[in-house]
């Protein structure tokens, strides 16, 4: 019992001590502190010299008990004691973390796998999808080509091959268009149109036929919205141009066709009003003015047929002239006068002073003149108003004809320059138009490099507008 | 009736050429219809009319072709060209052999009879 005097004391020095060590030493893997009881093993694992800290630790016990402990004995088998408790206890600690680390370490690395794990089957995956991807493009019946920004190739595909008459090797890397004989490409990107289409025509070297490409093309932006390249689709539509080339023949065929016996009816009728052949009854006369007009109602919708054929074959060319549109406007305004005068509507002239004279063809304009202001008096009620209207700015020139008739129903603006459309709202008893009047207008002004629309709503009458660009 | 002007008429149709003719009879005129270029051009041998009335679009020998012969045979008989299509490009080629007009089938024959008559005028001046 006796032996056992210094245990009070000791237990609250040691456990000072163990708290005030352990607090140095437990840190010994974060705190740089103890780097100096650590040696890296050849492994890099951390190894703790214990003979070192036993020494330093009993040490410390020494030091600290000395206000307790008189003798140096006793000091020293307490300092002993406490440094063998205190050490005991480090070591259950350090195992504990040790193992906890372990454990950490354990865990981190089996995430790691299982994170590459999982990534190698995503990228697997995205392989399968790129080949599918490419298998997809390769067997595309349509051309596909794309380039970088600096319109080099990047891609293409077979049937891209194919309509080019160059492989992805020779192509790979270099600009488009490179390679390609002069005479080869006859026209290469005629102006693209609304949608970005574009046609290309081809003379190919090998069997001396031509190919007309439809180039479709879109730009590839990344995900900042910086351009990176271009993608284009390219299709074969060498059958269906000759297809449209054989329609418009087949349409100006049978117009001339149809002109020829129509020019002897309206001639011989004509003749017959004459009555130099011989006098007409009322009744005759009549009637052969009903047939006369309706002669003449058919040779408009044939001239309009051919018009429109030729002008969507391309086949009409300008004839080109500075010409005064006010000078225009006016002929065809004089020319209806008498037409809405018998509807009693007043067609008003509202022409800018000094307008600048514009490249276009005289008769062109006329026609588009008499389309539009035709269709005005046609639809305005009696008493209505037109108003004709022109004005100039720097680049163009603007032309509009206004009327306060029924207006377009919203539904049907973006049929009216179709062909063929009539408008529901025509009166039964009204002139009926051929319905070709405003698509011969739009492809006269498109010719032109012009623009035609119009605006309109229902009941608060309609003004079309066009406008013809001024030569810089 | 040595004043009688004497009209050619060469076109293939006689469907518009009986109209035309029966017209042009009734305003004083003496024609002679014919239906194609070969024969247009042996009546200009046998006589040659005071003006031609000549069809470009024709089967055969066509309007062109015709003109160029009967340019041969005669250098200064006006001719008028008719033609059923308002297309510049058929006239410019038969402008080179001295046309003195055209008249569209479409049109008014009164139009053909003021085409005719400013040409009858014109030639007279220069035989003056």
């Amino acid at each position: 019992m006796l032996e056992l005097w210094w245990i009070l004391p000791a237990v609250a020095v040691a456990s000072i001590v163990v708290a005030l060590l352990v607090k140095v030493v437990i840190s010994v893997p974060k705190a740089r502190a103890g780097i100096d009881l650590q040696q890296p093993d050849l492994e890099g694992e951390p190894v703790i010299d214990e003979k070192k800290v036993d020494d330093r630790l009993q040490e410390v016990v020494f030091e600290e008990i000395g206000g307790f402990v008189d003798s140096n004995y006793k000091r020293k088998e307490m300092a002993k004691a406490v440094s063998n408790l205190v050490d005991r206890e480090l070591d259950e600690r350090i195992k504990l973390h040790t193992e906890r680390l372990r454990e950490e370490y354990e865990n981190e690395i089996s995430q790691k796998s299982l994170n590459e794990e999982i990534a190698l089957k995503k990228y697997n995956k995205v392989l399968v999808e790129k080949k599918n991807t490419e298998a997809v493009i390769k067997s595309i019946a349509d051309g596909l080509v794309v380039v970088d920004a600096e319109g080099k190739v990047i891609m293409m595909n077979p049937a891209a091959e194919k309509l080019l008459g160059s492989s992805k090797k020779e192509k790979s890397g270099k600009p488009i268009n490179e390679g390609l004989k002069e005479e080869q490409m006859l026209t290469l990107a005629k102006k693209a149109d609304e949608k970005g289409h574009r046609e290309i025509e081809l003379s190919s070297s090998q069997n001396e036929t031509k190919k007309i490409i439809r180039s479709s093309s879109a730009v590839i932006e990344n995900e900042n919205g910086e351009t990176v390249g271009m993608v284009s689709v390219l299709s074969d539509i060498t059958k269906q141009k000759e297809l449209d080339r054989l329609k418009a023949n087949f349409i100006t065929n049978v117009t001339h066709e149809l002109r020829t016996p129509l020019i002897a009816i309206d001639k011989s009728i004509a003749l017959l009003l004459t009555k130099d052949p011989g006098p007409l009854l009322p009744a005759q006369e009549q009637f052969l003015d009903i047939a006369k007009r309706n002669i003449s109602r058919l040779s408009n919708l044939i001239n309009d047929l051919l018009d429109i054929s030729k002008l969507e074959s391309g086949k009409i060319d300008l004839q080109l002239k500075e010409v005064s549109l006010s000078d225009l406007a006016d002929e065809v305004i004089k020319s209806f006068e008498t037409w809405a005068g018998t509807k009693s509507i007043i067609i008003r002239r509202e022409f800018a002073k000094s307008l600048p004279k514009v490249q276009a063809d005289p008769e062109r304009i006329i026609q588009v003149f008499n389309n539009l202001v035709g269709n005005a008096i046609k639809f305005t009620p009696n008493q209505g108003r037109i108003l004709v209207r022109l004005e100039s700015s720097d680049s163009e020139l603007t032309a509009s004809i206004e009327d306060n008739g029924p207006g377009i129903p919203k539904e049907d603006i973006d049929k009216i320059f179709g062909k063929f459309y009539q408008s529901s709202l025509l009166h039964p008893t009204d002139t009926v138009g051929t319905g070709l009047g405003l698509p011969i207008s739009k492809e006269i002004i498109d010719l032109h490099g012009g623009r035609i629309w119009v605006e309109s709503e229902l009941n608060q009458g309609t003004k079309f507008k066009f406008v013809l660009p001024l030569k810089k | 009736m040595t004043d009688e002007i004497k009209v050619l008429l060469i076109d293939d149709d006689p469907d518009f050429t009986q109209p035309m003719a029966f017209w042009l009879k009734s305003k004083g005129y003496l024609v002679t219809e014919v239906h194609s270029g070969e024969e247009g051009i042996a009546k200009v041998k046998e006589s040659v009319p005071d003006i031609i009335f000549l069809d470009l679009n024709m089967p055969v020998m066509d309007g062109i072709e015709t003109l160029k012969r009967i340019r041969k045979i005669n250098g200064n008989v006006p001719v008028i060209v008719i033609s059923a299509y308002v297309e510049k490009a058929n006239t410019r080629d038969v402008e080179d052999y001295k046309i003195s007009g055209v008249f569209y089938k479409g049109e008014d024959f009164q139009k053909g009879l003021s085409l005719l008559e400013a040409a009858l005028r014109t030639h007279r001046k220069l035989k003056k």
